[in-house]
């Protein structure tokens, strides 16, 4: 089967409105319903469940299915359909299911759906985000109807976190294309298309009094000064992507809370196919340059932290001081790694961003500055985010500016950013040669003992720190608004904050 | 007004809308921007090259520009408008389904404009050099000079952040909740409406006081009609004749406006799927909507001069 093209959120969804208990009631009679209302950045272009639609799309997508694994609050693994998974003496993964997990249908999930869902998600013809890494799944095994073994293309250490990804959930292998069923904590029970979508609580879910809430209503505010606006107004009860200029409001109001998380980041990317950037001092000289305190001022007033080295989340195993600050602002090591390079008189070159995200322009803007400091005149380039990604994927530029979250905490996450031998996307340096760190990222994904594994990724680190596939500018705070009220809701850490959404099947009302 | 005369302004009117479809397919092809990419990269993503072109053919847009141009053009003759590549949604749907919130959303703010910019306009224009006309006129002249965003955002900050007596801004069917629908509509409407009234004012204020100087006034008065006889059967029906033109006129600047005036009010007409659409290059939607709000600009423009030849008898078309 494949998903066509038509959306859950088509024709095919049949939202019972009027016997729904969303008739817009005044706040505090939705409240005492225990519908939490949260205002959404965008409305989530479909519900695929394993296409890559964003992660407001995410955010639904994750209530309404399950997949093996998910985070927990602290951003751990814990399993979901899933009750374990081992590595057996072969070196293949086994999941073994949990008993009762039904899907909103009432059938049982077994591993028929999953062996089936895997095998949608690695199809020859699967437009699945993760269908590169699922294509490493050389076969599935059904030993009973509760266990699943997975033999892989070579040892694939992270493997279990890619079912914790938002676009990796276990559908009922019997749906409909235009249906898929999931079996969520939350069914999808009506839609207003680009202005809201519903959930109610699923009775059957598997795990005892979850969800918390009884509903949620998500209602799109792309705005982010109106969807401010709606939390302070009352109209909402949370809201995701607090404005940065907003936070201190937000925290300041008796009503209301903040609940924040340094997870995304910003870098420079190189296009390393012609010179000067193809020299890697070059590169360097531009990591040298840049002073990150500003940007963190201007771009993110104040709300997240200068990033001087590979981005790796501080507290974690793989972080280490001295790696993290190996692209400390030094204008005079900059001016003479330029020197060095054969460019004493700096050069003439270009600088891609967009107009369409003010961060993106501030920190565009704030490099230029700083570059031309040193002697390298960068012109601005700042079309729309489509023609931005377009020419990015092309390698029609020199130097740009991105705004990313890795894939998770894992380091092994950071290959989407630093993994330059990968094929040519908008988020990477453009054929940038960076061969020590690619090999040490293939390593790190092969180890399966930790202390190794350490050590694997701060060689990584000082690879980078030299190849400079990237050069890391300063991570912003993610932050979620929500009325005081709102209980048990966490925003996870680091990479994961975009996958916070989850956490909604444990919030309810205090 | 001959039938020969509406049947031909039709044509016309189709022909518009096929060069505007044509420009707009053409343009946004030629604009960078693949809309397979665009959707799985959403918020990020990095999709592989495979998975793209694996999105690309299943849409379609592997084929030719003129393939798909012709494909396009076969599917207007049957008056399909073809489906979102984003997630397959008929664009006919979609249109049926905002066209009537940014229609309301016009209506609601021209009339708005009318009540208040005609009649006092008219008033202004009796009591000329008084103490209203002076402050009306420097009321309106401010009113124009004020972008219909920074009107709407001090709106939401007043009215809803900071007095919390309106809600920030979103929709509800009318049909859900009347009250809530008409509370969502006022903040949006007002501001739609603003310029409008003010052109609106300054117009009437304009054609009365020319009427007003006119001799079949000086006569109706001389032959003892009373004041409010002569203003309206004599003063109005010729000075609503320019307001009429004007109103049409504004419509477009109108229709333009509803794109600002929605997105910071949230209110979901069909400027939100046209900024979506147009972000995400889907084309379908895109060249959907712009021929709606086209053709709806034409006919418009056909109604005024109807209207036009209804109240000024001396209008011929033929």
């Amino acid at each position: 089967m494949t998903i066509s093209r038509r959306s859950v959120l088509g024709a095919g969804l049949a939202g019972p409105l009027l016997a729904s208990p969303f008739l817009i009631r005044p706040a505090s009679a939705q409240r005492a319903a225990g519908i939490i209302r949260y205002g959404l950045s965008a409305f989530p272009p479909n519900l695929q469940p394993w296409v890559s639609t964003g992660a407001s799309a995410g955010t639904v997508k994750m209530l309404i299915n399950r997949s093996l694994v998910s985070y927990d609050s602290k951003g751990e693994l814990r399993g979901e359909l899933a009750e374990s998974w081992s590595r057996d003496a072969e070196g293949a993964w086994v999941f073994k299911l949990r008993k009762g997990c039904v899907f909103h249908n009432g059938e049982p999930v077994t591993a028929d759906d999953v062996k089936w869902s895997i095998e949608q998600i690695a199809g020859e013809k699967s437009t699945a985000y993760m269908r590169t890494q699922f294509q490493l799944i050389e076969k599935i095994e059904i030993s009973d109807p509760q266990t699943v073994r997975l033999v892989t293309k070579g040892p694939q250490a992270t493997l279990p976190s890619w079912f914790a990804n938002y676009n990796t959930f276990i559908i009922w292998r019997k749906s409909n294309p235009n249906e898929p069923i999931g079996a969520g904590p939350f069914r999808l029970v009506g839609q207003e298309r680009g202005t809201s979508v519903e959930l109610a609580a699923f009775d059957k879910f598997y795990k005892p009094g979850i969800p918390k809430a009884k509903g949620i209503k998500f209602i799109v505010y792309a705005d982010e000064n109106l969807r401010n606006a709606a939390l302070i107004s009352g109209d909402v009860d949370m809201i995701e992507y607090v404005p940065w200029q907003s936070m201190a409001a937000v925290e300041a109001d008796p009503r209301l809370k903040l609940d924040n998380q340094e997870g995304p980041f910003m870098d420079v990317l190189f296009n390393g196919s012609k010179p000067p950037f193809n020299d890697p001092r070059v590169r360097r000289a531009v990591a040298h340059a840049v002073k990150r305190e500003d940007i963190v001022k201007v771009a993110f007033f104040g709300r997240g932290k200068p990033l001087e080295g590979v981005p790796i989340v501080e507290g974690t195993p793989w972080y280490d001081k001295e790696l993290a600050h190996g692209w400390n602002y030094d204008p005079a090591k900059a001016k003479a790694l330029l020197t060095e390079a054969g460019h004493a008189n700096g050069f003439q070159t270009t600088l891609l961003a967009t107009a369409q995200f003010g961060m993106h322009k501030d920190t565009a803007e704030i490099v230029q500055q700083y570059l031309a400091a040193i002697g390298i005149q960068a012109e601005l380039q700042l079309p729309d985010w489509s023609t931005r990604v377009s020419r990015g994927t092309r390698g029609q530029y020199d130097m740009a500016i991105h705004g990313v979250s890795s894939d998770n905490n894992d380091p092994d996450g950071l290959t989407v950013v630093l993994d330059t031998s990968l094929s040519p996307t908008h988020g990477r340096s453009f054929k940038v040669e960076a061969p020590r760190t690619v090999a040490a990222l293939a390593k790190g994904r092969a180890e399966f003992d930790q202390a190794k594994r350490v050590e694997i990724y701060k060689e990584m680190q000082r690879a980078a720190l030299e190849e400079v596939p990237m050069v890391g500018l300063a991570w912003r705070q993610q932050g979620y608004g929500m009325d005081k009220s709102v209980q048990g809701f966490t925003n996870l850490p680091g990479a994961l904050s975009t996958s916070s959404g989850n956490q909604l099947e444990e919030t309810y009302f205090g | 007004m001959s039938a020969a005369w509406l049947g031909r302004r039709l044509i016309m009117t189709l022909a518009m809308a096929w060069v505007v479809a044509t420009i707009v397919f053409l343009a946004l092809h030629m604009v960078p921007g693949d809309p397979a990419e665009l959707l799985l990269s959403t918020s990020g993503a990095m999709p592989d090259p495979a998975t793209v072109q694996e999105l690309r053919e299943k849409l379609g847009l592997d084929r030719p520009i003129l393939v798909q141009y012709g494909h396009f053009l076969a599917g207007l003759a049957r008056g399909d408008l073809g489906a979102s590549l984003i997630d397959d949604y008929p664009v006919i749907q979609e249109i049926g389904l905002r066209l009537p919130r940014t229609l309301e959303l016009i209506l609601a703010g021209t009339l708005i404009a009318l009540l208040v910019g005609v009649p006092s306009g008219v008033y202004a224009a009796v009591h000329r050099g008084g103490a209203f006309d002076r402050v009306a006129s420097w009321i309106t002249a401010l009113l124009l000079a004020v972008p219909v965003f920074v009107v709407g955002t001090l709106l939401v900050l007043l009215l809803a952040q900071t007095l919390r007596l309106m809600p920030a801004g979103g929709f509800v069917p009318i049909t859900q909740d009347p009250a809530q629908h008409f509370k969502l509509l006022a903040l949006p409407a007002i501001a739609i409406a603003k310029g409008l009234a003010a052109v609106l004012f300054r117009m009437t204020r304009a054609a009365t006081l020319d009427a007003l100087a006119h001799d079949y006034v000086r006569t109706a008065r001389a032959k003892g009609a009373s004041p409010k006889r002569v203003l309206v059967v004599h003063v109005l029906r010729n000075a609503l004749n320019p307001v009429v033109t004007v109103l049409g006129l504004q419509m477009g600047t109108l229709l333009g406006g509803t794109v600002l005036v929605e997105y910071v009010f949230n209110w979901p007409g069909l400027s939100t799927p046209l900024l979506r659409a147009v972000e995400g290059r889907d084309y379908p939607m895109v060249v959907g909507i712009i021929l709606t709000i086209s053709v709806l600009f034409l006919l418009i423009n056909l109604l005024v001069e109807l209207l036009h030849a209804a109240i000024d008898p001396r209008v011929q078309h033929g």
